[in-house]
């Protein structure tokens, strides 16, 4: 490269950085260099197509945070105290995190009607979809979602969990269509779960509105939205934050939870459908699950945490109470 | 020059703020989006970005200004990531030998850790503090004066940080691309 094109570059890659920045305002002067000569543009688009390598080069990594669009721009006080206390050592861990889920197989991709692809998830298997706008759908185990590659900020959960990453887009916000209900946001980390017109929404950054149109709920970080059924009242309680979307690292939260919530939770989870007896389904738990690891692993590990015995049949499991009377 | 009809203003009085401002600051806009490369579609993409602005939930926008230009610049990068998405997807269609969504996606994998690997390494190259900087820019999306702040350095240095260390990056890239 000539040292003038160099040069252009240079200049080029400041002016991505400063229009980058929240609060940019010479917009009129970026103009001016942009018109002064067309290698301006150019040089620009390519800078533009740098940043976009990074983001793309770690798409094909399911657990990275350089993929991650960027939050809201200020954070918490605590957390950039962090950020910065180990400075001027390195302060940030690998790139590349150390679980990396790899091969997804029988996952389906069906082309349904004009545009809309649909992708149907078996029991137990993850599936990551990144949307051309940067944003990233991470899709549980038997789960079906719908979206049209060319319309980015739209796509329709039919069935199941999925953990949202959306890159923040004020202008023109993310929505997800759950059965009757539009979720719209803008630049958020949030988890849906839809079954049967019972729906579940958790916020872990940003902001998502529940059907702005109608009831205009808006949910904030550490906000989960219950309606246990289409026409049942909506709940708003306050959570853990850390919490949300753990099912995609093998990790489940439980706050006074019923065991009837837990195990739908759980199936997905092991992939086996789970079935609750001789009063089960009145044991209440708090805590972690760490699923992980293989269907026997876990109903061995969680057993006793849960207070239960898991009889394993042809079918999928059987949960009771472990002080229930042997038949 | 054909004015086009413009949807019907929403009742909302913020959101009928933004849309007039739209309005009377048409000719900077439309000047913007030719700069940015619109051509000859300028006009259809201020009519995009009119229903962009018409349809999203109303929040109050301290600058209108800065909120439609922002809008409009977003607007530009998403036409071109998705018309380059269609062309690549278009060209890897009559590739019949290899079905994008069923690449083995651990060969994919271990090809794109290898490259981040070396974003890694050349970045530390580039010493702690546009290491430091970089990574609280990129990974943790925090803004560059929050980062001069926290750091006790001046914007300019930070700008002049991000800069080398994404010059480094390209040049990193055109090595890679060229393997």
């Amino acid at each position: 490269m000539t040292q003038e094109n160099s040069d252009v570059m240079n200049t080029a890659r400041l002016w991505m950085i400063r229009v980058n920045e929240p609060g940019f305002e010479n917009w009129d002067v970026f103009t001016s260099w942009l018109e002064a000569d067309r290698r301006h543009l150019e040089a620009y688009e390519a800078a533009l197509a740098e940043d976009e390598w990074l983001a793309h080069l770690a798409r094909g990594n399911t657990v990275s945070a350089w993929s991650r669009p960027k939050a809201n721009a200020d954070g918490a006080a605590s957390r950039l105290r962090s950020l910065f206390a180990r400075w001027p050592r390195q302060a940030f861990g690998g790139l590349i995190a150390a679980s990396l889920a790899i091969v997804m197989v029988a996952v389906v991709v069906m082309n349904q009607g004009p545009g809309m692809t649909e992708i149907v998830t078996p029991p137990g298997q993850h599936r990551t979809i990144a949307m051309e706008d940067g944003s990233r759908i991470v899709v549980n185990g038997d789960s079906s979602l719908s979206y049209n590659p060319d319309e980015p900020r739209f796509v329709s959960l039919d069935r199941g969990e999925a953990l949202f990453e959306v890159r923040h887009d004020e202008t023109n916000p993310f929505v997800v269509q759950a059965g009757a209900t539009r979720l719209v946001d803008a630049g958020t980390v949030f988890n849906v779960v839809s079954d049967a017109g019972a729906l579940e929404v958790a916020v872990a950054e940003g902001a998502v509105i529940y059907n702005p149109e109608r009831e205009k709920i808006r949910l904030n970080p550490g906000d989960a939205l219950t309606r246990p059924g289409p026409d049942a009242p909506v709940e708003v309680r306050r959570i853990d934050v850390t919490g949300i979307g753990g099912w995609h690292e093998g990790i489940l939260q439980f706050q006074d939870a019923p065991l009837s919530a837990i195990v739908r939770d759980l199936a997905r989870a092991v992939g086996k459908p789970i079935r609750l007896a001789d009063g089960a389904a009145r044991i209440r738990y708090t805590g972690t699950l760490a699923v992980g690891g293989s269907a026997e692993e876990v109903r061995v590990q969680i057993a006793p945490l849960l207070g239960v015995t898991i009889i394993e049949e042809a079918d999928g499991w059987v949960m009771k109470p472990a002080n229930a009377a042997s038949r | 020059m054909e004015t086009r009809s413009l949807p019907a203003m929403s009742g909302d009085q913020q959101s009928g703020g933004l849309q007039s401002y739209a309005l009377s600051e048409r000719p900077k806009l439309l000047r913007f989006l030719a700069a940015r490369g619109a051509g000859d579609e300028a006009e259809d993409l201020l009519h995009e970005l009119w229903q962009r602005i018409a349809a999203s939930p109303v929040q109050p926008v301290a600058d209108p200004m800065a909120y439609l230009f922002r809008a409009a610049e977003n607007l530009i990068r998403d036409m071109r990531r998705s018309r380059l998405s269609r062309e690549k997807r278009q060209y890897d269609w009559h590739d019949t030998s290899v079905v994008p969504e069923e690449q083995p996606l651990g060969e994919r994998v271990l090809i794109a850790r290898e490259k981040l690997r070396a974003v890694e390494a050349e970045l530390d190259r580039l010493g702690p503090r546009v290491s430091t900087v970089f990574r609280a820019y990129r990974i943790e999306g925090v803004s560059q004066a929050i980062i001069a702040r926290e750091m006790g350095i001046s914007l300019s240095s930070v700008e002049k940080d991000l800069q080398k260390a994404y010059r480094a990056i390209a040049e990193l890239k055109a090595k890679l691309d060229s393997e």
